[in-house]
């Protein structure tokens, strides 16, 4: 590692910090969309993958500390994963702490970085031993993955039941473009058929509007009205340590540290057990919501890197359902990263960690500063500037064009076909980790007839 | 803040939005970044040139589309 490339990874750091402050605080913006077709796409520009390592852990954290932004500020959750804190938060605005919310959370944000770096090098240590085992039997683990996962989601039998099929649906497609020479027999289809299953939930929507009885049915909405409250003015600079109390600050660490554990679980379902198992003692509504705050906003921070960094680590296979979604460029990404060759194999166990330490401490120093001084400011000029359409219309272009890379024309109607299914899928109660999942064990699952 | 269309939107990915605006949103970054793709020239990987036009897309479709929120201000009451 040279002194340019440490240069190119703190702007990459710097950058994605600043793009991923401003895509955090927009409505909705689910982690996978944003995250990984980015991720993907800086992989096959031919980046060095130092660069791409320090990009992706800073966007990630700049997210991770802004999506919870608009929850307190005007109640609706900046991404999937600040959910589970709107109850919370809009506890803590009701008693008029917004910017207690934001400033608490930001904090709790701070501490699961900094706990789950260092935990997730020392579980990752841990496993290495049996890593080269797991990687032998990575079509077993990934059907396993699926099965596990399906007994986790809402709708548990059509999640067991789609999994065949939708591996058929997916192979099939592999198959047909071997068929009809779009593509060598040796590559495999994936980026397009990974954006597909992200994008389908929005795909289904946008094709159940072309019915018109659809359309009807539907309750008009007028403009989404946002309450926002002017923040009060932050002297100097931020300590997240003096924001929380000793007590969140420790509750906050241990959710961190536990969420680094069961990194290989769903983050969201994980951020609300942990979450809630370790501030129901307490009595009071407003000391109560502002430690769940805290702890749950450093959980979900902790596991999604936790999630990342395990499995890229120790075994170079995306084990997590952090790995198989918003982190799948880094283990994925052919043919310039491949389950053989990826970040794990291309860089050491040191470099991995130089690599995290720039990214995190760059998107910690730029977005918790911003985050605390100016959030009811970017909050006004995202929502008053960037209008929700031009963002889906941009991630549809980098899918459609994604597609057209992979397998020519074909394939982009071979994409809305996946779309579509997931987006049923996904609709009906089966969750991306299991649609995920079953993309990685589908080569081997259907091996097996 | 005008009312004259409001009524009409839908809610797509957790936001409102107007199908109308979404349908010329689309049409563009997947135009530009496609048509970014298609006509790269030169040593730059055409994926760059793709990438770029998504973002052109995204740029004009922010300029020519107004945001469907409406966002009321209120002062700090203490």
């Amino acid at each position: 590692m040279d002194a340019s490339i440490i240069i190119q990874m703190v702007l990459a750091s710097v950058g994605g910090a600043v793009v991923y402050t401003l895509i955090g605080i927009a409505p909705g913006t689910d982690e996978t969309a944003v995250l990984a077709p980015v991720t993907i796409a800086l992989a096959l520009m031919g980046l060095s993958p130092y660069v791409i390592l320090a990009f992706f852990i800073s966007s990630l954290v700049a997210k991770k500390l802004t999506d919870s932004i608009p929850v307190a500020v005007a109640g609706i959750p900046g991404g999937v994963m600040a959910a589970p804190m709107v109850e919370h938060a809009m506890v803590l605005k009701k008693h008029g702490l917004p910017d207690v919310s934001i400033r608490k959370m930001s904090s709790g944000s701070v501490i699961g970085t900094l706990v789950s770096i260092p935990a997730s090098f020392l579980i990752a240590y841990l496993i290495l031993p049996i890593a080269d085992t797991v990687a032998a039997y990575s079509g077993q683990i990934f059907t396993a993955g699926a099965i596990f996962l399906a007994l986790l989601t809402r709708n548990k039998v059509l999640s067991l039941v789609m999994i065949l099929p939708f591996a058929i649906l997916i192979m099939g497609l592999r198959h047909l473009y071997w068929g009809l020479d779009i593509v060598p027999e040796d590559t495999n289809v994936f980026v397009s058929f990974f954006l597909g299953i992200t994008i389908g939930p929005i795909a289904f929507t946008l094709f159940e509007l072309l019915n018109k009885k659809v359309r009807k049915n539907m309750p008009g909405l007028g403009a989404k009205k946002i309450e926002m409250k002017r923040s009060k003015k932050e002297k100097g600079l931020p300590n997240p340590f003096k924001i929380l109390t000793g007590k969140e600050s420790l509750t906050a660490a241990i959710g961190s540290f536990l969420g680094s554990v069961t990194f290989f679980l769903t983050p969201v379902g994980m951020t609300v057990f942990w979450g809630e198992a370790i501030t129901r003692h307490i009595k009071d509504p407003v000391q109560r919501a502002s430690r769940a705050i805290s702890t749950m906003d450093g959980l979900t921070n902790a596991s999604y890197l936790s999630g990342t960094l395990i499995p890229l680590i120790a075994i170079g296979l995306p084990l997590s359902p952090m790995a198989i979604g918003p982190a799948a460029g880094l283990f994925n990404a052919p043919p310039v990263f491949t389950p053989e060759n990826n970040i794990h194999h291309l860089l050491s166990m040191g470099e991995i960690m130089t690599a995290t330490i720039i990214g995190a401490a760059i998107a910690l120093l730029i977005t918790f500063f911003v985050t605390i001084k100016f959030s009811s400011q970017i909050c006004a000029i995202v929502f008053k500037y960037i209008p929700h359409e031009a963002l889906i219309g941009l991630f549809a272009g980098l899918v459609v064009m994604l597609a057209f890379m992979d397998a020519g024309i074909l394939n982009i109607f071979g994409t809305i076909l996946v779309a579509l299914v997931a987006g049923l899928l996904h609709r009906n109660g089966v969750n991306y980790g299991v649609m995920f999942m079953v993309l990685y064990a589908a080569p081997w699952l259907l091996g097996l007839f | 803040m005008k009312e004259e269309n409001s009524e009409n939107y839908v809610e797509v990915w957790e936001d409102n939005v107007n199908i109308k605006d979404l349908l010329i949103a689309m049409a563009l970054c997947i135009g530009f970044a496609l048509g970014g793709y298609l006509f790269a020239f030169g040593d730059t990987p055409p994926l760059i040139f793709g990438l770029a036009g998504g973002v052109i897309g995204f740029i004009i479709s922010s300029i020519i589309i107004k945001p469907k929120r409406q966002l009321t201000m209120m002062e700090e009451g203490e």
